[in-house]
């Protein structure tokens, strides 16, 4: 298993080497020109051409090492998916972007493995870094929101959502979103907001898979409840029953039992 | 959500205005659309503008008599060397931004299906694969969307004829094959291809990624409930409803939806009730009979589920 503080440094430090290299291009272009007898100048510049361009290239073809990293992180095949992104990390790139993604990719792995702690630790890193593609940056305040909600880190679980209201969101990452919000604006007591346009926010749960829709329904019925909206609340525990099972779904959040009349398990969630 | 809740509603109301939807939207022609997305070789000229420079460079270069008109023209073609890199880099530019400018459309294809925005993703369809595409995977995406968009306005022989490209283009990988082989198998039994979509489903049961898997369950039931034998039907919904519900999510609506159609046919009503119950509970009732004619005869005769006032 790849450290979190290994791999953080390896990006950097590849980064950092891919600058300087490209600096390095810049100069040996110049001299080219200038230093050295007429009939070297023509061979060297097309030395350094070809050198940049082989570099490019290999850069490239280095950057899909881990583009099937993702499905394999969604169908659960995880120490394959941890052979590709190692792989990746450990090729030099001399895009920033393609070492930034092998960093995310490894950041979705440790959410996906419910290891919290290491999967806010690379989105901080991340989002510390210049990050050029906008998906990138909105991907990783979803997951630092996510974990650090597990991590009952509230504070920083604010700061990482209100950041992605700045942009307009794909409709997979404005799902995600919702889950997160409704599951923070719940430990908030925030009711009459989780409740704000339930209409809309029930049709966006119908399409998330099961886990996370029941999740969102769950915590849409717990705050009709609170308000006194039992229609609300019958409609969709209701729902919620008919979609995961209701114990499963009250050990990951205790504060569900309500729903169903119960004392939340001391031990449970942990 | 503001964005998204604007979009649901906007598609709402446009579905209001467009109540009549079973019309066939004629516009989409499927032959010419296989054809005319076909992806078409791009920067095959560069390789010809480089051949092109390296023996000017070269005539250039050995037809000078003297040793400083050579060093001129090395240097001028060092030069060029890197003026084309710049053009290459420009052009690289272009191409991977009207790459990712056809992956947002076909991206926003993919959630306008989610969203039920049929027509506006019909339209859309019909703009992007009415011209070459730039990559086969992006082609392959938008022609999967194009069978779920005609398999919603019910023109199944087309959405089958669909399939069988992608299929025969081999343009899919194993888990969206699955998923490809399964929607088949529900047009097929759709148009009554009965024969057809049993040896499909004889196909996805050893298939890897659709054998045992929910969405089997439900064509599998659903072809038990059509072909009239309620009691197979019944025993696959028993057996694999853990199966369905974690990976169908609110789609195990259809499910139940079935079942209570097996269990009428059974003269079982109590346990029909309950299941229609359960059935409308998760879903509008006028999406299930859109995708499952069949349970039509269920209207009426037990009652749906009550929903709150803001839903009904």
């Amino acid at each position: 298993m790849i450290p979190v503080d290994v791999a953080i440094h390896r990006v950097r430090r590849d980064i950092t080497l891919a600058v300087v290299l490209k600096a390095a291009f810049f100069l040996a272009i110049v001299g080219s020109l200038w230093i050295g007898p007429p009939y070297m100048k023509a061979l060297a510049l097309t030395v350094v051409g070809v050198a940049w361009v082989w570099l490019s290239v290999s850069s490239a073809r280095n950057s899909q090492i881990a583009a099937g990293s993702p499905s394999l992180i969604a169908s659960g095949q995880f120490d394959e998916a941890e052979r590709q992104i190692d792989k990746a990390m450990r090729t030099f790139s001399l895009f920033r972007a393609a070492k930034l993604q092998s960093l995310h990719q490894l950041a979705m792995l440790r959410h996906a493995q419910r290891r919290w702690q290491e999967s806010a630790a690379l989105c901080r890193a991340l989002l510390g870094q210049r990050l050029g593609v906008r998906s990138l940056s909105r991907a990783s305040r979803l997951i630092l929101a996510e974990s650090l909600l597990e991590m009952n880190d509230l504070r920083g679980a604010y700061e990482a959502i209100i950041g992605l209201y700045q942009d307009r969101l794909p409709l997979r990452e404005a799902m995600m979103l919702l889950a997160v919000q409704v599951d923070y604006e719940a430990r908030i007591g925030a009711w009459g907001r989780i409740m704000n346009a339930a209409p809309t926010k029930v049709q966006l749960a119908e399409m998330m898979p099961a886990i996370h829709a029941a999740r969102v329904e769950a915590m849409l019925a717990l705050a009709a409840l609170k308000l006194g909206r039992a229609d609300w609340a019958d409609w969709l525990r209701a729902r919620v029953e008919l979609l995961v099972d209701v114990p499963a779904l009250c050990a990951q959040r205790p504060m569900l039992c309500e729903l169903w009349g119960k004392q939340p398990d001391a031990n449970a969630g942990d | 959500m503001g964005f998204w809740g604007a979009t649901v509603l906007a598609c709402l109301g446009l579905q209001l205005h467009l109540m009549d939807e079973t019309a066939v939207p004629q516009f989409l022609d499927v032959p010419a659309l296989l054809e005319s997305s076909q992806p078409r070789a791009r920067g095959g000229w560069l390789v010809y503008v480089l051949v092109a420079f390296g023996f000017l460079f070269l005539t250039a270069f050995m037809s000078q008599p003297t040793t400083q008109a050579r060093e001129a023209v090395g240097i001028l073609a060092g030069i060029a060397v890197f003026v084309l890199m710049g053009v290459m880099l420009v052009f690289s530019k272009i191409a991977v931004r009207g790459l990712r400018a056809e992956r947002d459309t076909i991206e926003g294809i993919g959630e306008l299906l989610q969203l039920r925005c049929w027509p506006q993703a019909a339209l859309t369809l019909q703009q992007v694969l009415s011209q070459p595409l730039r990559t086969a995977y992006l082609r392959a995406q938008a022609l999967v969307y194009l069978s779920v968009v005609l398999a919603r306005y019910h023109r199944f022989e087309d959405a089958i004829a669909v399939h069988n490209q992608i299929l025969d283009e081999d343009l899919l990988d194993d888990g969206a094959l699955a998923s490809l082989l399964l929607s088949r198998a529900m047009a097929m039994l759709r148009e009554d291809h009965l024969f057809d979509a049993d040896r499909a489903i004889s196909e996805l049961r050893r298939t890897e990624g659709a054998a045992g898997s929910g969405a089997l369950a439900l064509v599998e039931i659903y072809r038990d409930v059509k072909t009239g034998h309620p009691d197979d039907a019944l025993k696959t919904f028993e057996q694999k409803l853990p199966a369905m519900r974690e990976q169908l999510g609110h789609r195990v609506g259809d499910a139940y939806g079935l079942a209570a159609r097996a269990f009428d046919l059974l003269n079982r009503p109590t346990e029909a009730a309950d299941a229609w119950r359960r059935a409308t509970l998760m879903g509008p009732v006028g999406e299930m009979l859109r995708r499952y004619p069949e349970l039509e005869k269920l209207v009426g005769r037990y009652q749906n589920a009550a929903a709150p006032a803001e839903l009904a």
